[in-house]
């Protein structure tokens, strides 16, 4: 059961506190809780801390990983860059997409995952990797990340 | 090389040793030390930590702040998320050096979101460490308070620059602020403010203990220290080592297995592409500034497509605040493209490209854009295979 976006705002200016100072962990709590954050929970943020809905809006859309569109239960961030790249990244995302059904920047039908590239994620010595919401993947071939996606609730 | 580590040696000093050590020493003394070290911070830029600490210790204003740089984001740069791993006690005591050092009693630890994973050791590490009084309310029953907090970016390279990642803390975009006021003068909230990278808090309590001689002696000739790379591409084994700063790039890549190589990324997507005939330069600030990333690339790949993943990272990551980085990478991406597609086919028509490079390099508010257009340099004039070029086959 998910909370109502107004009640996951309240409850982390509880724990903040309502400084602007407090609006990126605040916003991280939303979207981390919901996949998104939903206008009612920026005008919420933006009423608690006493900035406008436009500031709090441009700090969302900064941040990639803060989302204003719904996203799925799970979201995959596979690494885009360089030595993912020379690591068969491709191949990885290519067998990926087709296990989904849905391309990078897109979200199953079902909610069940989003799928999205993403920059270095640190793990080049181990490439190619990726995200699965805050966990790791390791030298991924295309036949592991099918499994892996396929595992996904 | 194994005698050379000392950051990831197998023998280590007890925790809190370093931290008792720096209490029985005046505040003046412990940033006297790390400055006589000749420590360049290790996140990059290589600005002299003592010479930080020095000015946020002599600046007036109250609720000084220690910051911790964990926002690791420099395509092929893993060094930090080792030492979050594996020495997280060390990290902490480092933070809790500079905290008495500078008159601080709060730490907070700016983790990329990336690195979620890695914050049960790190809290696991505070905790004990809390537990053993080398933090929290007088620490080691003395009178200095130090306590450290954890806070997240979410997902945003240019939050790496200390101005940015200070607005990130003050839950803002993460744009770089004007400079002055530095943030050893009004960084955190407007509180004098240190921030210094993971591996250079590391360091700190070696210093304490082994004192600033013994640390610039571990370097070769004028650089002090070592230094971890992060090693990645085309190597037999890719992963983290510790060498002595000014070590050669060519000693560094022996270590890891590089056989066949037709270019190497040294310094990250920021930093400088150099050739087989260079690997006898010096990863120091003096010459191949060791942001601590090296991506190795055999005579397989295709340079031209490693730059256009560069420039592709740079456009995505440019905070837009300013106009040479916005719209200068989003340039140097179309010239790459154009060069890959044949539109281009001469240096002569890159002329215009390189003045703008130069541009940004002037021009850019931080780092990000003064940065970004190396790799199309030195790419495009190394390798780029294009009349009236010097690389090319």
């Amino acid at each position: 059961m998910s909370r109502r976006p107004v009640e996951i705002v309240a409850s982390a200016v509880e724990e903040y506190g309502s400084g602007r100072e407090a609006v990126l962990q605040i916003l991280t709590r939303v979207n981390g809780e919901l996949g998104y954050i939903p206008e009612e929970a920026m005008k919420a943020v933006a009423a608690a801390v006493g900035v406008s809905d436009a500031e709090v809006y441009g700090v969302v859309s900064f941040y990639s990983f803060l989302s204003v569109k719904p996203r799925g239960r799970n979201i995959i961030r596979i690494c885009d860059t360089v030595t993912c790249g020379m690591k068969g990244f491709k191949d990885v995302v290519a067998a990926i997409e087709e296990e989904l059904g849905v391309g990078v920047g897109e979200t199953t039908p079902d909610g069940r995952v989003s799928l999205e590239t993403t920059s270095c994620l640190g793990l080049c010595d181990q490439a190619p990797a990726m995200l699965v919401n805050d966990t790791p993947y390791i030298r991924l071939t295309p036949e592991e990340a099918r499994r892996i996606v396929a595992g996904l609730e | 090389m194994g005698e050379t580590r000392v950051l990831t040696s197998e023998k280590q000093p007890e925790v809190g040793a370093a931290l008792e050590k720096a209490l029985g020493m005046t505040a003046a003394d412990v940033v006297f030390e790390v400055r006589e070290s000749g420590m360049k911070g290790r996140g990059g830029a290589g600005f002299p930590v003592g010479i930080k600490w020095n000015l946020a210790g002599a600046a007036s204003g109250a609720d000084k702040m220690v910051i911790c740089n964990a926002d690791e984001g420099e395509p092929g740069t893993f060094k930090d998320r080792l030492l979050l791993e594996k020495y997280p006690h060390r990290i902490l005591e480092g933070m809790a050096i500079a905290g008495y050092a500078i008159g601080s009693a709060r730490g907070i630890i700016y983790l990329r979101a990336e690195y979620r994973y890695l914050v049960p050791s790190i809290m696991k590490a505070r905790e004990e460490l809390l537990e053993k009084k080398l933090l929290g309310r007088s620490i080691l029953g003395g009178g200095f308070d130090f306590d450290i907090e954890m806070r997240f970016g979410a997902g945003a390279y240019v939050c790496g620059e200390e101005t940015s990642l200070i607005e990130s803390l003050e839950g803002k975009r993460g744009e770089p602020r004007n400079k002055p006021p530095f943030p050893v003068n009004s960084g955190y909230l407007g509180r004098p403010t240190i921030v210094n990278n993971v591996e250079t808090f590391v360091n700190v309590p070696l210093i304490i203990l082994n004192g600033s001689r013994w640390y610039r002696e571990l370097g070769v000739g004028d650089d002090a220290g070592t230094k971890l790379f992060s090693v990645s591409g085309d190597v037999k084994h890719p992963g983290v080592y510790e060498l002595p700063m000014g070590s050669t790039i060519g000693e560094l890549l022996e270590i890891a297995g590089a056989e066949d190589v037709q270019g190497v990324q040294v310094g990250g997507a920021s930093g400088t592409t150099i050739t087989p005939d260079e690997l006898d330069r010096r990863l120091s600030f003096g010459d191949l500034p060791p942001g601590g990333s090296v991506i190795v690339f055999d005579s397989s790949r295709d340079m031209m497509a490693v730059l256009n993943n560069f420039m592709e990272f740079f456009v995505h990551e440019s905070c837009g605040q300013c106009t040479p980085c916005r719209e200068g990478n989003l340039r140097l991406l179309d010239a790459t493209r154009s060069v890959r597609s044949g539109e281009i086919t001469g240096m002569e028509e890159l002329k215009e490209f390189f003045v703008l490079a130069d541009i940004m390099k002037i021009g850019s508010k931080c780092g990000l854009g003064q940065t970004s257009p190396n790799c199309f340099v030195d790419i495009m004039t190394k390798f780029a295979r294009l009349s009236g070029g010097k690389g090319g086959i």
